[in-house]
């Protein structure tokens, strides 16, 4: 497997779209300039194509890591793992995973990987042991009740596995997952959003749990986030994607050294333009966001007295200061934090491919 | 935490032993045991499955009580003395396997929609296991209700005939209908997702094929176009070679080729549909 648990190229998902899609190998990652601005209206071949979900991407996860997939809602984050897992096919490009090509021979691969879902999904009307039975079963294990008791000791559930697990606290379901995901020994466990929806303690649990699961089983891991510090805690590496691209590649301390410099958000009533701030001296990039006004600086504590000064401090609703982090990284490469985007463009283009095709 | 977790280094991972490489059977097993523990863990459904039969007997089964018996023999078509209970029975027992696919079909959709399907569909489990596994599952339900059928019929004073050899030819023809029923049943709702859907095949299916069988009533009184339908219908082939025992101790065994070669077709064009177009979620 020389070292990498998953190897993709030009792995490419496209959602809906007409007969035109068959082109996509050719097509180039596509050339979309301005980002990020949604067109108004979007050309029809847009449509025709359907929404790329997943564009060319390039993918080297090691064995043996903590990978993260660090990227906004609806980045495409979840739909890789319905390729790498073989849930969904590829409209173009190849991916392996664990060693075999996930279309050519998606059964051996799914008996080497995990999955833990977002949603806990477990069936509520069976106890603990019985889903573990019933996964033990789809995997083809014949000898599996002693690593069972293993893992659920492991996970402190021995004393509740009779309990319908329609009675499991939350905590205690996403437990129960990462034991079923376990079972079979796979080389690879992909964790789709582990910790959305979890309290703060849930949450750090959680977290430990992810780092034991990959030292003391040495079980890779793949999980996807939109949590800055969750990928900075737990990944050894990260990619950031964005559009269904991936737009960085690197460990977190890597990525934040690309980025030599802090971002000042500014929000202020006073009319401004690019070419004021840009002339503040110290600020060396200026992005605008309707009312918000992004300023990269090389260093925030120097630059906002100058900022001060230049503009009328009375009118300044806000300021923040962004000290390098993932953040940052993903501020500097797209122009927006994460939990900005996602919202809004993809869900207007999705939206308007719809509305074309109920008009048809 | 304990420590003490299998730890293997990395390169030297023990892979847990397995089955048949490449089989199916473990993943069939293990998904239709699942369908039975969930079905027959609720009470409603152990309820619905005892009462229905007698209510059938009770309700439908005194539709004639007040009838002259010769004008019921004229009626029925059937030798002096058979009650319409006798003549009923096989009827209502090859009804009851019509709707069997729909809760096959409904915990497809619930599996469906909370993302058990996801689940599945990650382990080395094919579709065509997934779909089978819920034929056999809802088929297997509907069987229940053969003992429960008979025991009660005897309760109402049923008159029965038939050797055993018989017997069991005709309760093969019922499970060959039952799975027939829920193959069609399944295929159909493969794409689907909706909550509304099974219900409304479920009517719009039963229905016709209920009252077009001689299920119920000897389908010599029909008019032609109805007797055409009856003729193509494998729930009136189950009634009368169920008839053909109960009342006349002498079944035509074509019935129970025409029902095995139902439920083979079913299956074959099911296990087809499912691989392709069973969704995910």
């Amino acid at each position: 497997m020389n070292g990498y648990a998953i190897v993709t190229e030009k792995m490419t998902k496209v959602y809906g779209g007409g007969s035109l899609r068959l082109g996509i190998p050719g097509v180039p990652p596509s050339a979309r300039a301005e980002r990020g601005v949604p067109r108004s209206p979007p050309p029809v071949e847009d449509d025709a194509r359907g929404i790329v979900a997943v564009d060319h991407v390039d993918m080297r996860v090691r064995s043996g890591g903590v990978f993260g997939l660090l990227g906004p809602n609806g980045a495409g984050k979840t739909t890789i793992i319905k390729l790498l897992t073989g849930l969904s096919d590829l409209t173009a490009g190849t991916a392996q995973v664990a060693g075999f090509d996930v279309q050519k021979d998606p059964l051996e691969v799914k008996q080497r990987v995990g999955w833990v879902a977002a949603e806990v999904i477990l069936d509520d009307d069976l106890s603990g042991w019985e889903n573990l039975w019933l996964q033990a079963k789809l995997q083809r294990l014949a000898d599996w009740k002693g690593r069972a008791e293993e893992l659920l000791k492991y996970f402190e559930l021995t004393d509740r596995k009779k309990d319908k697990v329609g009675h499991y606290s939350t905590g205690m379901r996403k437990k129960l997952e990462i034991a079923l995901a376990l079972l079979h020994e796979p080389e690879l466990i992909f964790m789709d959003e582990p910790t959305i929806g979890l309290d703060p303690n849930t949450r750090q649990m959680l977290w430990q749990l992810i780092t034991g699961v990959n030292r003391e089983f040495g079980t890779s891991v793949l999980l996807t986030t939109h949590y800055i510090e969750e990928a900075d805690r737990l990944c050894s590496e990260v990619a950031i994607i964005d559009h269904g691209r991936f737009v960085a590649q690197g460990s977190p301390a890597e990525l934040k050294s690309r980025v030599q410099a802090d971002f000042v958000e500014l929000e202020t009533a006073e009319e401004v333009t690019d070419e004021r701030l840009r002339g503040i001296p110290g600020v060396s990039e200026v992005r605008t966001q309707g009312k918000v006004w992004m300023l990269k600086v090389a260093s925030a504590e120097e630059v906002i007295p100058n900022i001060l000064r230049a503009l009328d401090a009375g009118k300044i609703h806000r300021i923040n200061v962004e000290k390098p982090s993932l953040e940052t990284v993903f501020l500097n490469i797209t122009g927006k934090h994460i939990d900005q985007v996602g919202a809004d463009i993809p869900d207007y283009r999705k939206f308007y491919a719809s509305m074309m095709r109920a008009r048809r | 935490m304990s420590a003490d977790v299998p730890r293997g280094p990395p390169g030297q991972r023990r892979m847990p032993p397995r089955g048949v490489v490449g089989g199916q059977w473990s993943q069939f097993s293990g998904l239709t045991a699942r369908e039975l523990i969930k079905t027959f863990r609720n009470p409603w459904v152990i309820l619905i499955t005892f009462a229905q039969p007698f209510m059938w007997l009770a309700f439908f089964g005194s539709s004639f009580a007040n009838v002259s018996v010769a004008y019921l023999d004229k009626l029925l078509d059937a030798p002096p003395g058979t009650g319409y209970l006798d003549f009923l029975l096989p009827g209502v027992l090859a009804t009851s396997m019509m709707s069997v696919g729909m809760f096959g079909s409904m915990s497809t959709i619930q599996d469906k929609r909370f993302g058990f399907m996801k689940r599945i569909l990650i382990t080395p489990t094919t579709k065509a296991t997934v779909y089978l596994s819920k034929v056999v599952g809802s088929a297997t339900r509907g069987l229940v209700q053969i003992p429960v059928m008979i025991v009660a019929a005897w309760a109402f004073g049923v008159h029965f005939n038939g050797s055993v050899l018989m017997w069991a030819g005709w309760i093969a023809g019922l499970v060959l209908l039952g799975i027939g029923f829920s193959a069609f049943f399944l295929a159909i709702t493969a794409s689907s997702t909706d909550w509304q859907t099974p219900g409304v095949i479920a009517n719009f299916i039963t229905m016709p094929l209920m009252f077009a069988s001689g299920a119920l009533f000897p389908a010599s009184n029909y008019p032609g176009w109805m007797q055409t339908i009856a003729n193509w219908n494998p729930v009136g082939y189950s009634a009368l070679l169920g008839r053909g025992v109960l009342v006349y101790a002498n079944p035509d065994w074509l019935y129970l080729g025409y029902l095995g070669l139902f439920a083979l077709l079913m299956i074959v064009i099911g296990t087809l549909v499912a691989a392709r177009y069973l969704r995910t979620e």
